[in-house]
């Protein structure tokens, strides 16, 4: 087969990778991934004989090969002394668990890959809008949960003093509309469920009455008050008559037509010196 | 016992002597208690002589002349009792005044009664008080007595106080003329 004609036949699409950037088949590639291949189909294929086989002759293979067991089990015990048969196998160990170690990257790193793909394609609204919150709250059992809840220890672990700090009680009163409050409390309807007889029969009245009277002297305050009236009615008669009294000395020394004021001041032995 | 005057004008005159109204509306006033006492002597009379003789009850009917001298000797047994116990009748109490002599002192018995009977035999001597410069009237400057307001109640040996608030004098040991 000429060189230019692999150059130039079609390719199935999934080898398309195998394509070089010019056009051209990277043959050393395709013909490694036909060994592969062969060598993958050969390992399939033989595996699936040795099973045919071992499906078939297993019981009296067991039986023959018991004897064979024990004596390669004791040939592996020289083999283990002689030929460092441990050390080969901890030198394996130690490369399975490296290769462990590179799968599991690999797999972290694919897994990491794979969900943030998920996650970019996924409708998150669309997802909640689907899910039936109502079933999936009716299948929650509250009571279970309350049950386990224990208060005593959630309010041992509340500062209640940071929080009361923490709240502006001014701004809370400023918010309150007391007058709508008040104008919808129904004070009458408070009243009428008060029962004043029962009040009235808790007071003792009469006692009461008789001790305010013992401590109001009503008879002194009755007779001190009718003196107080009859002696500031005589003293107005009395001023009255003062009064007249000036008038008519006055009119009596204009007509006689006397200088100066009456001696009728103290002292009296100016009558008879 | 004293109270408070809330008359400033009366409280100034305290001690000085009376004037004609005032001594008028007290005499009218002892009047008619002296007429009251006359009819109340009349009724106990006429209780008496019903006890004593029997019915009609009625009031004795008196000569004029017996009438009119019954009548003054029980208002100058009034006016002198009144005037030497206290030195205020009645009137005089109701007008807020006091009968004192020269001194301010309360009246001797001879003396309240020789002006009671001077009042009943010539009531008109009041009208004095008019003309007078110190408000006397005639039966004042006869028996030496004045006529002074004074609203407080006190016994009647205490003077009266003088106008100005001064401590009255206990005597006549002023010099002043």
């Amino acid at each position: 087969m000429q060189n230019s004609e692999l150059m130039v036949a079609p390719l199935p699409p999934e080898l398309a990778e195998l394509r070089a950037h010019d056009g051209r088949i990277d043959v050393p590639r395709l013909l490694a991934a036909a060994a592969f291949g062969l060598a993958v189909e050969a390992q399939r294929r033989s595996w699936d004989a040795a099973a045919a086989v071992a499906g078939r002759f297993a019981w009296p293979l067991r039986i023959l090969t018991r004897p064979a067991m024990a004596l390669a089990q004791g040939s592996v015990a020289v083999a283990r002394h002689h030929l460092d048969l441990d050390g080969w196998a901890a030198r394996g160990l130690t490369q399975q668990r490296r290769a462990q170690e590179a799968a599991i990257r690999a797999v972290r790193a694919l897994t990491a890959a794979l969900a943030a793909a998920v996650l970019d394609g996924i409708d998150v609204d669309g997802v909640v809008a689907r899910v039936d919150l109502d079933q999936v709250v009716a299948r929650i059992d509250l009571d279970q949960i309350v049950d386990r809840i224990n208060p005593n220890q959630i309010a041992t672990r509340i500062d209640l003093d940071e929080i009361v700090d923490r709240v502006d009680v001014d701004a809370i009163a400023q918010r309150i509309d007391l007058d709508a409050i008040v104008q919808r409390v129904d004070l009458d309807a408070i009243v009428a469920r008060v029962d004043i007889d029962a009040i009235l029969a808790r007071i003792d009245l009469a006692g009461l009455t008789e001790e305010v009277i013992d401590e109001v002297d009503l008879g002194e305050i009755i007779r001190e008050s009718s003196s107080t009236m009859a002696s500031e009615t005589v003293d107005a008669l009395r001023v009255q008559g003062m009064r007249v009294d000036g008038l008519v000395s006055r009119m009596v020394d204009r007509i006689l037509q006397r200088e100066g004021q009456r001696q009728t001041g103290p002292p009296l032995e100016e009558l008879w010196p | 016992m004293t109270r408070d005057i809330r008359y400033v004008e009366a409280r100034a005159l305290q001690g000085h002597r009376a004037g004609f109204a005032s001594r008028v509306v007290a005499d009218v006033v002892d009047l008619g208690v002296a007429w009251l006492l006359g009819l109340s002597a009349l009724l106990i009379a006429g209780v008496v002589r019903y006890l004593l003789t029997g019915p009609p009850l009625r009031l004795p009917v008196l000569p004029n002349w017996l009438d009119a001298s019954l009548g003054a000797a029980i208002a100058v047994g009034y006016l002198t009792f009144s005037w030497s116990a206290t030195g205020r009748s009645v009137g005089k109490q109701l007008a807020g005044l006091r009968v004192v002599d020269h001194a301010g002192r309360r009246l001797a018995v001879w003396r309240s009664c020789t002006r009671a009977v001077l009042y009943v035999l010539f009531p008109a001597g009041l009208l004095w008080v008019l003309a007078s410069r110190r408000n006397a009237s005639l039966q004042d400057l006869v028996v030496g007595t004045a006529v002074v307001y004074d609203w407080a109640y006190r016994p009647a040996d205490e003077p009266p106080p003088t106008g100005d608030g001064r401590a009255p004098r206990p005597a006549r040991s002023s010099t002043q003329a």
